[in-house]
Parts: structure tokens; C-alpha cells; sequence
């Protein structure tokens, strides 16, 4: 664990040894990288668990994945093995000591949103975050979290539920994050996760066909960091007075990338992508964040938390 | 099959060798001594072509030396990661993540190993085929087919194969001085080599066999997926045990983003999706073809 104090962070109630979050889809069920030698969970403040629905889940067809300039898309699905066998066989196997462990609630319907959570309510899990990016079933296949009003009904009904931390993960996939962010915390949500992928379509030339086999899929990576930036600075407007902290996530492979999703509002940083890129990425980026606060001279992550400094004088000349 | 638990390495490589050979085909070997130690056959290497690229690129550990610590790979051209690995140099550095998969499991009853290699799945044919030698209970047989020139030169076989029709002849020398008998297969009209696919090879060869050696016989292959699913029918036919080596699109490599999986099935119903990278890249042909 990062005995650095300056990296302790406190999210919502959980105490994070670091800002770093290991991202939900990307690491498995939490110990699947830990087979890579000199990798370890204690190097992050929590790993957010692979998307978890009430039954199991075989997911989409291949291919899943496709490389794109400076990111990638992934159809996956949601494969995963249901709420009851991640409870009773997985979690069980987990060490807590380690890091915090995060859900990654998903559902085809409020009522699936519902019975997850309830089921995470009762066992060890850190705290839950709400994939509200799924398909909505019942109404016409929008995703829940392209729409304030569908993304308010999920968070109300998990809120119900449990007592936990409560994340709400933001799609970048609408019109106006911050009203999104608005009815989510009227809703209940302790904190959010912006954002998640940006859809898009990776296309072979010869077959004529979309790569992957769901024709489209999240777009993740470098790609989107801007995109991502630009969200967090966004949700944190909306955040700052509930003092409702962010996890920054989208594109982060190098120390600069997390550090600039902290100034612009983030508490904590998340890594997905930036994984396969170089699945030993975090303890670098943990020592790049520690010069950084000895070249700056700030005393702890938190002082660089929505630190940005705008231009005022952002006119366009006439 | 089972999945692989072991213990991954992550190293900073350096190119020792890169060899170009005909129709873009490489060999190139890395100084990476954890992976070289703890490589087994079917085993791959997850190589960043580019430190600029999102994802690293799967490749088949062809050979390695655990004593001098290097693992070698046999590429061909086929896109832009392949074009970038090509460009290094010698004494150029480049990250290295493995050793990565499941292994082939020779069954206790075997007497006739046979392996099939089809193109850019030789190399995994050829890191088996070295731990099989100098078993003395064991008569391996390895077809290696190609549809562009063979990544190495082609001589006659000092090694007889009588089960094999008498005019095919090629062999691949490095198994030749391992005393393991091979004979290669085109349909581009290469000397020596039998002109068909290596599925048809390995039939004529098996309807040879003695009754007794058939009982033995277990197949191992690797190659594109038309060759893979030829062969898996061919066993079919003949109630052979076989093992394929697959590909498919991977990021993590670790079991960690489900990205890169595979129907599989039980008793011909789709009842899983494996993950190629941990749950494989070794399956049994059965469950997947
Ligand atoms: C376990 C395993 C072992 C392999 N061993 C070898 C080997 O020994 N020699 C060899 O030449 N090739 C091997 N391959 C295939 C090799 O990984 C691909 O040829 C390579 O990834 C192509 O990358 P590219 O950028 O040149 O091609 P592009 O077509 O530009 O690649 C685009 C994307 O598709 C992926 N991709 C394309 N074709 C394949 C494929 N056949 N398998 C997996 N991913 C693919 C790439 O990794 C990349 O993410 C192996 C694949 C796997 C999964
Ligand atoms: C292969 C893959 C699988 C993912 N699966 C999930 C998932 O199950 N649930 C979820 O909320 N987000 C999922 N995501 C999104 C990531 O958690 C993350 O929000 C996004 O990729 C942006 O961060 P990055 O650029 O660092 O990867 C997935 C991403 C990838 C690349
Ligand atoms: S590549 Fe990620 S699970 Fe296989």
C-alpha cells in the first residue's frame, strides 16, 4: 500500500491509499493482473470490479476489441458470472487488506439496477458504482445514462437499497452532463465516475463489415482524453458545492494525464486502458505524482483537486 | 485444457537477433530471461510494437534457451504492429509481457505425437516438438504446411517416415538434427513437399499406421482457422484426441478485459466463453471446432 500520506484521499467516505482506481471491465475480477510480478493491488486506492448483472452473462459474439488511433473499441457485453456467484465465490476470495473493492452494478431494466445492489448491500463490497450505460430494454434500447431522467430513475432505486457509497458512472454519450450530474445527485448519488466510453465503429476495409461483431462499441483510451477533461471540469462545477468528488477517468497511460483530470476537478483517477499499454503504468504514475508535488511544493493531492485556473478573458474577437 | 495460474513477467527486452526472411517472415530473438525461464509450449509472448500503441501484439514463443535467457518468435507482416516490430534493430529495447497461456498436455497413452503447423502457426509446433525429443517412447511426427515460402530452407529428411507417401520428402532441418521426423506441405509446387493441405497429409499418413500406432496417435495443431477446423474434422473421423492453438484480438493478456474470447462448447452446445489468452490458447478441438 502507498504509505505516502499525500496520496491518501478520502472518497466518499472510503479511504483510498491513493487516487489511483483500477477501472471496471479492465482488471477482471481484481486478481487477474496480480499474477504479473511487481504488479500489486496495494498500489491503488480501490479496483472497481467487472460489470455485474443478476444473472450470468455470456456477452457479445467475437471479435470484442479493435485498435483504433491512440485508444480502442470494446463490445464485451457484460459478460460476467451473475450477482450471487461474484457474492458467494468471488468476493470471498478477495483481500480486503489490500486495497478498496468496488462493485460495477449493471441491468437491463431499474428493477435489475434494483436487485443487484440490494445483493451487494449485503456482502463485504467498498462501495457500489452504477454502469448506467447499458441498454435499457424496456424502453427502446437507449441507454439509461444518455438520459437525465432514466439515469435519476436507476440511482433512486439503488439509493433505496443500500447504505454504501453510491457512484454514479457518467456517460459521456448526451447532451448536457452537468443536468445529468444534477438529478443524479438529487437522487442519491454519493459520487461519480466520469466518464465511461464514447461509442463508436472501427471498419474493415476488405469484409466491408464493422470489426467488431457488435458493429459498435466503447471507445476508450487517449482518444477521449480531452472529451473526458472536458466532462470532469464540467461535472465538478455541478459537484463542488455538495463537495461530491469525482473519479477522472478516460485515456490516463502517463503521470501528466492523471494529474490533469485532478486539476480539473477529480479526486480520485482511474486506469483502464492505460493497463494494456503497460500493465505496470501505476506505480510510475505514483512516482511521477510524487515529483510533481516535490516540484510544486504542494503538500498533498488533494491541494491539486480542481485547481484549474481559467482564462477569464476567454472572448472571440469580432 | 486447463487455465494457466503462473506467474507473468513484464521485461524490457533486447533484440539479439532479427533475421528477415522470404515473404516478410522474422525471426527475432529477445533477451527476456524470466520469460525464457519459464516459457513452455503454447506459451506466447505480448509484444509492444510501439510504445504509441494502445494494444501489444500476441506472438507464439518459437524456441528459447532458459540457460542464456532468450525466446524467439516467428512473425509475418500482416499489419501495422507486425510493420513496427519489423523495423527493430538489433540491440533495440522493446516491452515484453509473458509467458502468457496454457501448454499442450501430451496424454500418457500417446506413442504417436502428431503436429501440425500451418504458416505463422509453425512456431508453436516447433517448441513442442523440442520437448518431445529424445523420448524414446515416443515416434513424433511434425507436417508443417505453407502457402509462401517455408521461414527456413527445405532439405530432404534424413529421418524415414514410412507411413508417409514415398515422393514427400521435405523436412525442416532444425527438427531433422533434433531426430524428430517432418515432411512440409503446398500447394505452390515446392520440391519434396506434398502438394495438398497438411490435413490430407496427416490422413494418408494416419490410414498407414498399424492398428496398433493409430491407438496412439494424439494430434496437436496450429494455423488459421480454416486449417484448424479441417483438421478437428479429420479427428472427428477418426476419434482422435486434439489439442489447437487459437488466436484472437487481445488487450489485457492477463484474463483481466474478457475481450478476447471463444465459443465454447460441451456435448455440441455453446456453454462458455473462454478466454483465449488464460483459458487457452490451448483447447481441445472438440469443445471449440
Ligand atoms: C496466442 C497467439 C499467438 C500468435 N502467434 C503468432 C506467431 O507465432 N506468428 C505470427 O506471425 N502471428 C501470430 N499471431 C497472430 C498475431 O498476433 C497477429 O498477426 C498480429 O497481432 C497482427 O498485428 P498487426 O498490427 O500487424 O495487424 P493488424 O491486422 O493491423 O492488427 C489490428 C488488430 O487486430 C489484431 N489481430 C489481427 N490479426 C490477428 C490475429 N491473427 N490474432 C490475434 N490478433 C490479431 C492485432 O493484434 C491488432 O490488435 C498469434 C496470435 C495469438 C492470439
Ligand atoms: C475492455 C473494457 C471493458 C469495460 N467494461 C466496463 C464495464 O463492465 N463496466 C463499466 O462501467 N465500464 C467498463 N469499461 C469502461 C472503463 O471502465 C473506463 O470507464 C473507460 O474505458 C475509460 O477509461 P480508460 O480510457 O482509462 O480505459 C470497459 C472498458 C474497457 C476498455
Ligand atoms: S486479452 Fe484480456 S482477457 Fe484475454
Amino acid at each position: 500500500m502507498s504509505d505516502d500520506h499525500r496520496f491518501k484521499v478520502e472518497f466518499c467516505g472510503l479511504q483510498l491509499s491513493s487516487p489511483l482506481v483500477l477501472l471496471s471491465g479492465c482488471v477482471g475480477f481484481g486478481e487477474e493482473y496480480t499474477r504479473i510480478q511487481g504488479f500489486s493491488n496495494r498500489d491503488v486506492g480501490a479496483i472497481c470490479l467487472k460489470g455485474t448483472t443478476l444473472e450470468p452473462r455470456l456477452g457479445n459474439a467475437p471479435h470484442r476489441l479493435a485498435e483504433t488511433t491512440d485508444g480502442m473499441l470494446n463490445a464485451i457485453g457484460l459478460q460476467n458470472p451473475g450477482v450471487e456467484a461474484v457474492v458467494q465465490e468471488i468476493l470471498p476470495s478477495l483481500d480486503f487488506s489490500q486495497t478498496r473493492f468496488i462493485a460495477n452494478v449493471s441491468g437491463s431494466t431499474v428493477e435489475e439496477y434494483r436487485e443487484v445492489t440490494r445483493r451487494f448491500d449485503d456482502s463485504p463490497i467498498d462501495a457500489i458504482e452504477i454502469n448506467i450505460s447499458c441498454p435499457n430494454v424496456k424502453e427502446g434500447g437507449v441507454a439509461f445514462g444518455n438520459d437525465p431522467e432514466m439515469s435519476a430513475r436507476v440511482v433512486e432505486a439503488c439509493r433505496a437499497v443500500t447504505q454504501k457509497p453510491l457512484i454514479t458512472k457518467l456517460s459521456p454519450n448526451q447532451t448536457d452532463i452537468r443536468h445529468n450530474a444534477k438529478r443524479c445527485i438529487e437522487a442519491g448519488s454519493d459520487a461519480f465516475a466520469v466518464i465511461n466510453t464514447v461509442m463508436g465503429m472501427a471498419i474493415d476495409v476488405e469484409t466491408r463489415q464493422p470489426v467488431l461483431h457488435n458493429n459498435q462499441g466503447g471507445l476508450s483510451g487517449p482518444a477521449i482524453k480531452p472529451i473526458a477533461l472536458l466532462k470532469v471540469h464540467e461535472v465538478y462545477q455541478v459537484c463542488k458545492p455538495h463537495k461530491i468528488p469525482i473519479i477522472g477517468q478516460g485515456g490516463i497511460v502517463h503521470t501528466n494525464d492523471a494529474i490533469e483530470f485532478l486539476i480539473a476537478g477529480a479526486t480520485a483517477v482511474g486506469i483502464g486502458t492505460g493497463l494494456f499499454y503497460d500493465p505496470l503504468c501505476c506505480q510510475k504514475i505514483t512516482r511521477g505524482m510524487a515529483e510533481y508535488l516535490d516540484n510544486t511544493g504542494l503538500s498533498h493531492v488533494n491541494a491539486v483537486t480542481g485547481s484549474l485556473e481559467m482564462h477569464t478573458d476567454a472572448t472571440e474577437y469580432t | 485444457m486447463e487455465s494457466e495460474q503462473n506467474p507473468i513477467f513484464e521485461e524490457c527486452a533486447r533484440v539479439t537477433h532479427h533475421d528477415a526472411l522470404a515473404a516478410q517472415q522474422f525471426v527475432l530473438r529477445l533477451s527476456a530471461p524470466e520469460c525464457a525461464r519459464h516459457a513452455k509450449a503454447g506459451n506466447f509472448l505480448h509484444l509492444q510494437c510501439d510504445p504509441q500503441r494502445a494494444l501489444r501484439r500476441p506472438f507464439s514463443i518459437m524456441r528459447c534457451d532458459p540457460a542464456a535467457g532468450w525466446v524467439e518468435v516467428l512473425y509475418k507482416i500482416v499489419g501495422q504492429g507486425s510493420a513496427e516490430l519489423a523495423a527493430r534493430k538489433s540491440g533495440d529495447m522493446l516491452q515484453c509481457l509473458g509467458p502468457v497461456g496454457n501448454t499442450f498436455r501430451v496424454h500418457e497413452n500417446t506413442t504417436h505425437p502428431l503436429l501440425l503447423g500451418g504458416g505463422v502457426g509453425i512456431p508453436p509446433m516447433i517448441f513442442l516438438a523440442e520437448t518431445l525429443r529424445g523420448n524414446p517412447g515416443l515416434h513424433p511426427l511434425a507436417i508443417l504446411g505453407s502457402e509462401i515460402p517455408f521461414p527456413f530452407p527445405t532439405r530432404p529428411s534424413k529421418i524415414l517416415a514410412p507411413d508417409v507417401p514415398k515422393e514427400v520428402i521435405a523436412a525442416m532441418p532444425l527438427l531433422d538434427d533434433w531426430g524428430i521426423a517432418s515432411r512440409l506441405t503446398s500447394l505452390q509446387g515446392y520440391p519434396g513437399c506434398f502438394h495438398g493441405y497438411v490435413h490430407e497429409l496427416a490422413e494418408r499418413w494416419f490410414l498407414n499406421l498399424d492398428h496398433a500406432a493409430q491407438k496412439g496417435v494424439q494430434v496437436f495443431a496450429c494455423g488459421p482457422n480454416r486449417m484448424l477446423e479441417a483438421v478437428s474434422e479429420f479427428c472427428r473421423r477418426h476419434a482422435l484426441p486434439c489439442q489447437v492453438c487459437l488466436e484472437e484480438y487481445m488487450a489485457c493478456a492477463v484474463g483481466g478485459c474478457a475481450g478476447c474470447v471463444v465459443p465454447y462448447r460441451e456435448n455440441n452446445r455453446m456453454v462458455a466463453m473462454k478466454r483465449v489468452c488464460v483459458d487457452g490458447p490451448v483447447f481441445n478441438a472438440a469443445s471449440i471446432f
